[in-house]
């Protein structure tokens, strides 16, 4: 600290914001350092560097998307009426340069790719717009193809990194407040986990944070995020750990979010934390709960 | 068979094997192995109000244990709720001391009375306690409750009792409290919210 930096002793008087727009200058670069350093020493210690690789990737691929067109202000204006998300991930119109965007990130895979993700790289090239419109489809639709997890993986990054960019463009006063609450106000999409944010203006207030586009959301804590129940809400940990990353479960509608706190780990991520921590999911699932959000770069953990 | 778009998400022991994980060519045997080695503990989150003061800060109070029979369940950790408008996840000094004040050694946890000229306090049982109660307020209300004053003016009151009600009490049990008191005639009422 420098000893100009003034220290916060009391909270602050502002308001903290409700909806927070990702930053795609630096979510995905954050991610990789906190893969990279989730993936020192871990049991699946290989898979999380080829994935902070992958979200390094994305934040080259990120940095060169500021030209895309924002969403249509009318079109914005619309949805915020209808209390709609303006970005629907299954409606809005993919930008025309998508399918190179996923190809891009295909190609930046492919050094020091394992052998088994040769041929699905391979194939990503040389698809069709139909072909790949195909495979995101089905990933935003819930129907993945269980022999095209490579290349659907492959995808769902190219969209994260396409509509965290397109979300950044949104101006957050013409967002509704989402309602389910279980849904991202930009693209309805399901969120990854929550994260119990602190800053100047947040004293560990929950947020979800969205599985595709990264934009957070203030939802109350100790309240079921699926069926918004604030009875029956318990929290699971693996016995001994640091309490940063806990399984929010509920007992009312049986499924469960992680929740991560940043007071007790500041790096913590959403999606890298979330997937270093796979030993919760089995120990959770086995306990009779099931998942309420999905992370799209793992999938087909249901066999 | 009840299919949700939730199980979509289902990451399990059986399911890791065909997941993109093996199928992007990484084992998850070492963290299939490992997981048998760890276990899991449970605790909830509860809000409730602080009892100190006027400002009635919400806070949320951490448990451990399951709630089942044979488990030990313990307030583990009380903090400020940071959803509460009024102090937003703060507390003061005496609010965040509010688990030493839950578990401590000297708190009073039944009915005691230390009888005329004794000097020891001896546990009573609650019926016991709210006879007693009743039994001196009625000596005291027969006593010295004032149908009219010197003037001959019509009064009803009962000066010489006072009662203070709870700050955590929320506007129903407020309700009830002041016409019960005031039922009885009694002037001086005050909470604990007010000091």
């Amino acid at each position: 600290m420098t000893p100009t930096q003034t220290i916060e002793i009391h909270p602050s008087t502002e308001v903290p914001p409700v909806i927070q727009l990702p930053q795609p200058g630096r979510i995905f670069a954050d991610r990789h350092a906190r893969f990279a350093a989730l993936s020192q020493q871990h049991s699946l210690s290989d898979w999380l560097a080829y994935l902070g690789r992958l979200t390094q990737a994305q934040h080259d691929i990120a940095l060169t998307l500021d030209t895309l067109a924002p969403p249509p202000p009318d079109a914005v204006e619309r949805a915020r009426q209808h209390g709609m998300p303006p970005l629907a991930a299954l409606s809005y119109p993919r930008p025309a340069n998508w399918t190179d965007i996923a190809r891009r990130l295909a190609e930046k895979m492919a050094k020091g790719a394992p052998e088994a993700m040769h041929a699905p790289l391979a194939a990503l090239g040389a698809m069709t717009v139909t072909e790949l419109d195909a495979i995101a489809d089905a990933l935003l639709d819930g129907r993945i193809d269980p022999d095209a997890l490579p290349e659907t993986t492959i995808v769902a990054a190219a969209l994260q990194t396409i509509w965290t960019a397109l979300a950044a463009r949104l101006d957050v006063k013409t967002l509704a407040i989402p309602d389910p609450s279980e849904l991202c106000p930009c693209c309805g999409s399901l969120p990854v986990a929550s994260i119990l944010k602190t800053s100047a203006q947040i004293n560990n207030l929950r947020y979800l944070h969205c599985s595709l586009c990264n934009t957070e959301w203030n939802v109350p804590r100790a309240t079921c995020t699926a069926c918004n129940t604030d009875r029956d809400v318990n929290y699971r940990q693996i016995d001994g750990d640091d309490g940063s990353v806990r399984a929010e479960c509920c007992d009312h509608c049986k499924s469960y979010l992680k929740i991560m706190a940043q007071e007790k780990n500041p790096g913590v991520d959403p999606v890298a934390d979330d997937l270093a921590t796979l030993a919760l999911d089995l120990l959770v699932d086995e306990a009779g709960y099931s998942r309420s959000g999905p992370n799209l770069l793992l999938l087909g953990g249901a066999g | 068979m009840n299919v949700t778009r939730r199980q979509f998400f289902r990451i399990c022991t059986a399911g890791l094997g065909g997941s993109s994980i093996a199928m992007m060519g990484f084992s998850p045997n070492a963290a299939l192995a490992e997981v048998r080695t760890f276990k899991l503990t449970r605790a909830t989150e509860t809000r409730n109000t602080c009892p100190y003061c006027s400002v009635s800060c919400g806070v949320l109070i951490y448990s451990s244990g399951d709630k089942s029979k044979n488990a030990h369940a313990e307030i583990i950790h009380i903090e400020g709720d940071p959803d509460n408008p009024v102090n937003r996840g703060t507390l003061c000094p005496k609010g965040a001391g509010l688990r030493d004040m839950v578990q401590s050694a000297n708190r009073l946890k039944w009915p005691e009375v230390r009888e005329a000229g004794a000097s020891e306090w001896k546990k009573i049982s609650w019926n016991e306690a709210f006879d007693r109660i009743a039994k001196h307020m009625k000596a005291d209300r027969d006593a010295n409750f004032m149908v009219q004053n010197k003037d001959g003016l019509t009064v009803n009151r009962w000066t010489s009792t006072a009662f203070l009600a709870s700050s955590a009490a929320p506007n129903e049990a407020g309700y009830l409290t002041v016409k019960t008191i005031r039922a009885l005639g009694m002037t001086s009422i005050d909470t604990q919210a007010r000091i």
